[in-house]
């Protein structure tokens, strides 16, 4: 019999960093790609990867990724046995037990884990964009017969310093851990996805909830304790794109990637379905005077304006003589006429008025909010 | 709500042949998207509808992958819900809507069910007739039978009680009448008979000439926003394809795209469907082109119609005319020499 491999899908992120875009979402809910929603990748990962146990652990705003995943039916995790379990924190009789770290919040849920009768137990992040075979991945990990094996990304030198960096011997066993550092040894970057023997986990799982010295973190106390105790802990090399979008600016960036034939993820691949929640939209139109270039847009759109080099989600219309450049516009919105929007994230269902344009277009990117819109129509300057 | 629908998809329309050598005329792909029937079934259940039949034929795969268990249009019920319903005979199917003998073959649909009225309607006109007001002008009107109306032509949706439908099932042959449709033309006593004037939107698709038309007169907004209303959705089978990419170099305008489409060319005036590719300097004009068909590079198409699967090598010049547009088979491959 195949053994069990049980996803635990981290998803409670707040993402602060992207602003408004996560005061009521929580950053894996966050759009992208013209249609999906960051957790997509991961959850259509395990679907492709053949995966179909996936619990999701939420707490930072999660009514709209627990709606939005439901009983899981767009990643066909709907299922008799098994399929995805929304996981959120709890009350028990010593109280209410709120996720501390990423190695708490697996503990906390160790009964589920323990009814789900593992074999292996994959750890994964549900705000990053990437396409993997998970199966390949736990494979090496029996092939190897390690305890945990840490799937790690090639990053650019100069980048180095900002991962959490994985020193391995030539065998890809792993012999430190380094978090961020200044003077990098390796290029290696830890990806945040882990796979442990479910009785190892177990154990250091168990070990580390009764520390209190630990912050209950994976890469911080749980990885470190194993290698310590001389665990044997391999690096798999992922290839690929990978982006973790932490920011404004890197959420732009990654979705001007998909719009780079050579750079980015593809999307376009029948073998490896990117799944996500359709809504049941018309075809888009491009009408008459409508213009598109090197862009991607969806369902239920209208374009009478220009588009240039931008990601447009479903939904959006945007009117004669508008102009779009090098944007991102997200679901719902209404661009007027007139307007021009240029390096600009648009969030879901913002109308932007006739001949707007920002009054200081700022060096990076810029999110645009309703403030920024009133302020505009304050000035006069229409 | 105390109305079931019988949706008739194995009537036999002559004129639509090219593109019912594999399908039935219910799933022949529409706007881009959509199957003719969607029509049908989005109507019933935004009229809340939830008893619905499909009455079939074959060949009838087609419909079957399409509709599934009916979950796309919420019809995947413990109660009621979709029953898809195959004739018996070898030769189902008739010229006319709602076929007697189609009905006979499944009669305990209509003997089991709970409602009082029964809406017979076809499965090739694509428009947002709204079922309950017509349920209320039929039960107002007090008569037999209410047949639908648009601009003067039938709709070809009939409603009338469970109980008649039932009789007419056992006595057709005596009384020498096929379908609801010939009844209702016939107008046999002693039956009344009313109309239900309905003022939306509506596209009757009963041959290429109507498909071609009624497909490019969806690029006029005031159809598109009497066909599409938010509130009362046409609802599909949803595939899970990625937004379409426009390169650069690419020009669209005036056309209606699907999603999964990869546009390097020229399209005017033309509905794409989904997962389609349209390489460098290609022209379309006029066209309707089905799902995951390719164009190759610097074709020049107008007026074409190409079913789903169609590879149309570089270099292919096909210009049709708007009355007589060139028809092109499902997985039909064109050559440049095929062309000359």
């Amino acid at each position: 019999m195949k053994e069990k491999v049980v996803a635990m899908l981290l998803a409670g992120g707040q993402g602060s960093r992207l602003k408004s875009l996560t005061y009521d979402i929580a950053k894996p809910a966050i759009p992208y790609g013209g249609k999906y929603r960051i957790i997509d990748f991961p959850l259509s990962n395990c679907t492709n990867s053949g995966i179909t146990t996936v619990g999701v652990l939420t707490q930072y705003q999660p009514h709209a990724l627990h709606r939005y995943i439901g009983l899981g039916t767009p990643w066909d995790l709907d299922r008799h046995k098994g399929g995805v379990t929304m996981l959120p924190p709890y009350a028990e009789i010593d109280g209410i037990k709120w996720y501390a770290g990423t190695a708490s919040a697996i503990y906390q849920n160790i009964n589920y884990l323990t009814s789900c009768e593992p074999d292996y137990v994959l750890i994964l992040s549900g705000d990053h964009i990437y396409k993997m075979d998970y199966e390949k991945l736990v494979e090496y990990h029996k092939e190897k017969q390690a305890d945990v094996t840490v799937s790690v990304l090639e990053v650019p030198w100069e980048e180095a310093s900002r991962f959490g960096i994985v020193n391995t011997d030539d065998a890809m066993n792993i012999v430190e851990f380094d978090e961020k550092p200044e003077k990098p040894k390796s290029n290696l970057a830890s990806m945040g996805v882990y796979v442990f023997d479910w009785k190892k986990l177990e154990h250091y799982l168990e070990e580390d909830n009764s520390n209190e010295q630990s912050s209950h973190d994976f890469g911080k106390d749980i990885l470190p304790k194993m290698l310590a105790e001389q665990k044997k802990m391999v690096a798999y090399p992922f290839k690929g794109y990978w982006k973790d979008v932490g920011t404004v600016d890197s959420l732009w960036e990654a979705n001007m990637d998909l719009l780079d034939p050579s750079e980015g993820l593809v999307l376009h691949d029948p073998a490896w379905r990117i799944y996500s929640s359709n809504p049941q939209l018309p075809p888009q139109v491009i009408t008459d005077s409508g213009r598109v270039q090197g862009s991607m847009v969806n369902e239920g759109c209208v374009i009478s304006g220009t588009v240039n080099h931008s990601v447009i989600f479903q939904n959006v219309l945007i009117e004669q003589d508008a102009i779009v450049e090098d944007s991102v516009v997200m679901s719902g919105t209404s661009i007027g006429r007139g307007a021009h929007l240029s390096r600009v994230i648009v969030p879901p269902d913002v109308t932007v008025p006739e001949n707007y344009q920002l009054l200081e277009p700022a060096a990076g990117i810029t999110l645009l909010t309703q403030d920024l819109i009133d302020s505009w129509k304050e000035s006069g300057q229409q | 709500m105390t109305l079931m629908a019988a949706v008739d998809a194995s009537v036999k329309v002559a004129g639509l042949q090219d593109l019912t050598i594999h399908r039935s005329v219910s799933s022949i792909p529409f706007a881009g998207r959509y199957r003719l029937i969607d029509f049908a079934l989005s109507n019933l259940v935004n009229a809340e509808v939830n008893s619905v039949g499909i009455f079939a034929s074959q060949p009838f795969g087609s419909l079957i992958d399409h509709i599934g268990v009916g979950k796309s249009w919420d019809l995947d019920r413990r109660k009621e819900g979709l029953f898809f319903l195959p004739t018996a005979h070898q030769n189902g199917g008739i010229a006319t809507v709602g076929s007697f003998r189609d009905f006979e073959d499944n009669i305990q649909f209509f003997e089991k069910s709970r409602q009082a009225h029964v809406v017979v309607t076809s499965s090739f006109v694509a428009g947002q007739l709204d079922y309950k007001e017509m349920l209320a002008h039929h039960l107002a009107s007090g008569n037999d039978i209410t047949e639908a109306v648009g601009a003067g032509g039938s709709l070809k949706s009939y409603i009338l009680s469970r109980k008649l439908i039932l009789e007419l099932i056992h006595s057709y042959r005596e009384k020498r009448i096929l379908s609801i449709e010939d009844l209702v033309n016939l107008k046999k006593a002693p039956y009344t008979y009313g109309i239900y004037e309905y003022k939306g939107y509506f596209a009757i698709i009963d041959s290429i000439e109507q498909y071609f038309k009624e497909s490019l007169g969806l690029l006029d907004e005031n159809n598109r926003k009497l066909l599409f209303l938010p509130q009362e959705p046409i609802y599909t089978k949803v595939k899970d394809e990625p937004p379409t990419r426009y390169l650069d170099g690419s020009n669209v305008s005036n056309s209606m795209m699907a999603n999964g489409s990869t546009i390097l060319g020229n399209v005017k005036n033309s509905i794409i469907s989904r997962a389609v590719t349209i390489g460098i300097n290609a022209s379309l004009d006029s066209c309707i082109i089905m799902q995951k068909c390719t164009i190759e590079e610097n074709c020049e198409l107008a007026y074409v119609v190409a079913d789903k699967d169609v590879y149309i090598e570089q270099g292919v010049k096909l210009i049709g005319t708007a009355d007589r547009p060139i028809v092109l088979r499902k997985g039909e491959r064109v050559t440049k020499e095929d062309a000359q």
